[in-house]
């Protein structure tokens, strides 16, 4: 695929926004912003849109695109906290949007899944294939639902452990520690969502509770309150864990 | 380090690697069954992991011998009376831990450790009702206990402060990775990787994706080593199914750790995953 004089237009707040913009110039595209776009909208043949944790921003930036792009560029949008079938029925066009899902960082990601939205067309799926395919991930479609596959499953690891620290069953450094050491897991649940962002997290972990309205997705007080309290992780020098000096955030 | 006399009650899968670590950082060890035939198969697993160490020059054939010494095969409970740390591994029924308990309460000298390797029962309600329940501490091994580098050192509510950490130190000492936790249901990984399996469960329930895309997305978009249902085959769907039923249970049926039906269905049709050749995936062929 030629990707030189490919224009993407690239807008949201989550923390995917930064590596998917790296991503993308090292592979050749030129990347827009959505004031970029307005100029010369004919030359925008991809948008994806990547916000979770503000939904209004999201809907707000969704119908613009919808307004600026010819009906046939394809939309790819995040479906972490909310469903891109939901997503794509603010539009006018909904046929053109189509979800995907994934967490930061984009290196340890080997595969990205794609969710079709239930107006998605055959043209946006195959777009957001061939995209992630550019990308050098291999990509799985799975049926669309809050979260996907694996930010879904992390999401509700993370938000358990969430709860185990606020019962104080025990430090922080303990919980990750046996997460790695009795059950091999990559790294420890806590560590993992300081890196990934607690807020994209606590989206995912909302968008669940929202849509299924179980008890079974009952967010952890004290995640909600770390993302109310802009501890996000390590993009904000603390999270769980204290960054700058070694204590652990521990409230 | 000071060398111990350790009690191991249980000569199972468990029990056997639990008197292997401590046999091979030298301490004097007494793996106790009441059945002869179980402790015959742990001697012969013992002696045979220990030749392997000889021929891998882990170990040489004196060393092995000097061990082998060390570790005697037991099947009378009067005999762990000298010990200092008892650890008890026997299958998972509180009756059973009760009485073990109550036993070495009587048995053992009353500032012996008396150490259980339960997952999932309450060190608490061990202990409770018994005299000095400050040395009843949960001491939590995975599987296999000689890979395995976790210790999970669990603190019963009337575990004293002085017993956790010597449990802690002895845990280091085994070479192992110690980390304390207090006493909630599932400890921490038991509780905490609840998700892993049965949010997968759910997933492919609501069709969202299927085993064979939930196992890849979770290992190549996740990093996991195994996917989740690879990981219940190998483990045993039975085995995983009771740890989970016991955790909800244990929560007051929070919702968190509801159960799975797919996974219900699977053990009532007898397909446990690889040990019967056929669970999530097929082993026959």
């Amino acid at each position: 695929m030629t990707t030189a004089n490919k224009a993407v237009l690239l807008t949201g707040d989550s923390p995917l926004y930064a590596e998917l913009h790296h991503l993308l110039i090292d592979r050749g595209y030129t990347v827009l912003s959505f004031e970029d776009a307005t100029s010369a909208p004919q030359t925008v043949s991809l948008a994806v849109e990547v916000n979770s944790l503000n939904l209004e921003a999201k809907k707000q930036q969704l119908c613009d695109l919808d307004q600026l792009l010819a009906a046939d560029v394809p939309i790819i949008t995040t479906s972490l906290a909310i469903t891109a079938t939901e997503a794509a029925s603010w539009t006018e066009h909904p046929e053109r949007v189509c979800g995907f899902g994934t967490l930061v960082p984009l290196a340890e990601r080997e595969l990205i899944e794609i969710a079709p939205a239930l107006q998605t067309e055959e043209p946006a799926i195959a777009a957001a294939v061939s995209l992630f395919r550019s990308l050098d991930k291999e990509t799985e479609i799975v049926v669309d639902e809050v979260g996907l596959v694996f930010p879904r499953i992390l999401s509700l690891i993370i938000n358990e452990a969430a709860f185990a620290l606020m019962e104080k069953a025990a430090t922080p450094q303990d919980i990750d520690t046996a997460m790695k050491k009795g059950t091999n897991y990559p790294y420890g649940p806590l560590e993992w969502a300081d890196r990934i962002g607690l807020d994209e997290i606590y989206a995912i972990s909302r968008g669940l509770q929202r849509d299924f309205a179980e008890e079974r997705y009952r967010t952890a007080p004290l995640l909600r309150k770390l993302v109310l309290a802009k501890r996000v992780g390590v993009r904000s020098g603390q999270g769980f864990y204290h960054y700058g000096s070694k204590e652990e955030c521990e409230k | 380090m000071e060398t111990k006399t350790v009690g191991v009650i249980g000569a199972g899968t468990m029990g056997a690697g639990i008197a292997l670590v401590c046999g091979r950082k030298g301490h004097h060890v007494k793996l106790l069954d009441a059945n002869q035939a179980v402790l015959d198969k742990a001697q012969s697993y013992l002696q045979s992991i220990l030749s392997k160490d000889v021929e891998k020059g882990k170990i040489n054939e004196q060393q092995k011998t000097d061990t082998l010494e060390r570790m005697k095969l037991v099947s009378d409970m009067e005999q762990l009376a000298d010990c200092d740390i008892v650890i008890e591994a026997v299958p998972e029924r509180l009756d059973l831990k009760k009485t073990i308990f109550g036993e070495l309460s009587r048995i053992c000298k009353s500032d012996a450790l008396l150490l259980t390797n339960t997952s999932s029962i309450s060190i608490t309600e061990i202990a409770g009702g018994l005299p000095h329940p400050e040395r009843i501490l949960g001491f939590h091994f995975f599987n296999p206990a000689p890979v395995m580098p976790l210790v999970e050192v669990i603190r019963g509510k009337k575990s004293s402060e002085d017993n956790v950490e010597q449990a802690y130190r002895f845990a280091e000492q085994l070479g192992k990775v110690p980390v304390l936790v207090t006493d909630t249901p599932g400890f921490i990984v038991n509780r905490i990787a609840r998700p892993y399996y049965n949010e997968a469960l759910r997933i492919l329930g609501d069709n969202v994706a299927k085993v064979e895309q939930i196992d890849r997305i979770m290992k190549q978009a996740g990093g996991f080593k195994m996917g989740p249902f690879e990981l219940q085959d190998m483990i045993g769907i039975d085995i995983n199914f009771a740890t989970t039923q016991s955790v909800y249970s244990d929560f007051f049926h929070e919702g968190r750790f509801k159960p799975s039906r797919i996974q219900q269905r699977m053990v009532q049709a007898g397909s446990l995953g690889r040990k019967t050749g056929e669970g999530f995936y097929d082993y026959s062929k």
